[in-house]
């Protein structure tokens, strides 16, 4: 947790170190770097930009790899590179999981949606594991993921479940398409995407059908003795966990209970359970495996029609009209959706 | 001086709150706890530290603060945390964690 404000009120790192970063800096600095500079507005636009965009350049096919932060802190995360694509299994489990979970979400979006990687133009998949001390969490940080190893008190180590993964990635491909504003309605739905996309990545690998998946998001995160499943339950939000330290799980499950708050951007963790039951409602009615049908409509709303500022009725709308483009108006795709978000009170 | 502290979102999105009052503190408390409020210039931070575009799955911190009839809130994001405040957030966390494990009352 040592982090610098280069967005914020505080600019603590100025353009001119973040180009020489984005010209000199290892490549996942380089890109960091870049991302930034492109956030800030610096290089849109700009003949500098020409020079080293292709350092971005896509590779195409699947490229892992996974640093070892050792303990460290620090923004960018920064670490010691362990294992690449095609290296054999390291010792370290973290890495592995790392490594296979990255791979099992490029392959759902690369077999199933036909998306070359992250930003669909074969981005490299860069993992950061064991970042800082006792760090209870998991971060898409623009342009890599990174893994803490847990406290040991309430949560192991955050690489342990494959829907933690496929959720962090499917931020970034929600950065690259929907761009989902991160706080309120459109962060709730930004936080649901990443709930439903990692649950299909778990789904997938366990070649569960709809029927037979738990719809659990970070089922064995928990440490033994807490009192909960998971973190959040897709099919009955709110259940997932009830802990005398913990608290009870906030999730909403309808538009009746909406938390209104300022804590966590707008509630975008708690909030994003009524998208989450939704998406779970309409795939039970579809049934069958849920990528196929659920999880195309929803990929494809996330990359053609949702846009920044869409918000529940909009993802609504979106996926409705895309389940009607792909499977008819009336069919029985389009009307478990609506009856999906109507069964939440969005619609 | 009294604090009140939350940090909240991350990917569980579990909240975690802590309310400190230097009345239930030991000596060498208090005056770490002074020491770490004057070091961030708490009072002079600005209400909102969140990025244009926020992190997904970062932390964000509420910190309340009354000192001498002073009050003043500040929300900041973990990837935008001003290095000065940095100390006072982890001595905070410390706090929330020894009140979890029950070895003060809380």
């Amino acid at each position: 947790m040592r982090p610098v404000g280069y967005m914020g009120i505080h600019s603590i790192i100025p353009p001119y170190m973040l180009e020489e970063i984005a010209k000199r800096g290892k490549p996942h600095q380089r890109d960091w770097a870049l991302r930034n500079l492109a956030l800030a507005g610096f290089i849109r636009g700009q003949r500098f930009a020409l020079g080293i965009l292709p350092s971005m350049a896509p590779v195409g096919h699947k490229s892992r790899t996974v640093y070892d932060c050792k303990h460290n802190d620090g923004e960018p995360p920064a670490g010691t590179l362990v294992r690449k694509e095609g290296d054999p299994p390291s010792k370290d489990i973290a890495v592995n999981e790392a490594y296979d979970g990255a791979g099992s979400t490029y392959d759902l979006y690369d077999d199933i949606y036909e998306r070359n990687s992250i930003d669909n133009r074969g981005m490299s998949l860069v993992s950061f594991v064991h970042y800082d001390v006792n760090y209870d969490n998991a971060f898409w940080d623009g342009s890599e993921m990174v893994y803490g190893d847990g406290d040991g008190e309430i949560f192991d180590r955050f690489t342990k479940c494959i829907d933690v993964i496929g959720h962090e990635l499917t931020h970034g491909v929600t950065q690259y398409e929907a761009n989902l504003a991160y706080s309120n309605q459109p962060g709730a739905l930004n936080e649901s995407m990443s709930d439903v996309f990692g649950s299909l990545v778990k789904q997938r690998t366990l070649k569960q059908t709809a029927a037979k998946a738990d719809w659990l998001i970070g089922a064995g995160l928990l440490m033994p003795n807490i009192h909960g499943k998971a973190l959040r339950s897709m099919k009955a939000p709110g259940t997932a966990y009830d802990d005398p330290v913990l608290g009870k799980d906030p999730q909403p499950a309808t538009m009746k209970d909406y938390v209104h708050t300022t804590s966590d951007n707008g509630g975008v963790h708690i909030n994003s359970g009524i998208p989450n039951h939704a998406f779970y409602l309409a795939a039970m009615k579809i049934g069958g495996n849920t990528w196929t049908k659920a999880g195309k409509i929803w990929y494809i709303a996330l990359r053609d029609r949702l846009r920044s500022r869409s918000n529940f009725a909009g993802a609504a709308s979106a996926t409705i009209s895309v389940a009607k483009d792909l499977y008819g108006n009336g069919s029985k795709e389009m009307k478990a959706i609506r009856n999906a978000w109507k069964a939440v009170g969005v619609i | 001086m009294r604090v009140s502290f939350e940090r909240s979102g991350g990917f569980a999105g579990i909240t975690m709150k802590r309310a400190v009052d230097e009345k239930d503190l030991a000596p060498d408390e208090v005056q770490k706890l002074h020491q770490l409020v004057e070091e961030a210039d708490f009072f002079n931070l600005p209400d909102k530290i969140i990025p244009r575009s926020p992190q997904p799955d970062r932390f964000q911190y509420e910190l309340s603060l009354e000192k001498s009839g002073r009050r003043h809130k500040v929300t900041v994001s973990e990837e935008a945390l001003p290095e000065k405040l940095i100390p006072l957030i982890k001595w905070l966390m410390e706090k929330v964690r020894q009140a979890r494990k029950g070895k003060e009352s809380p």
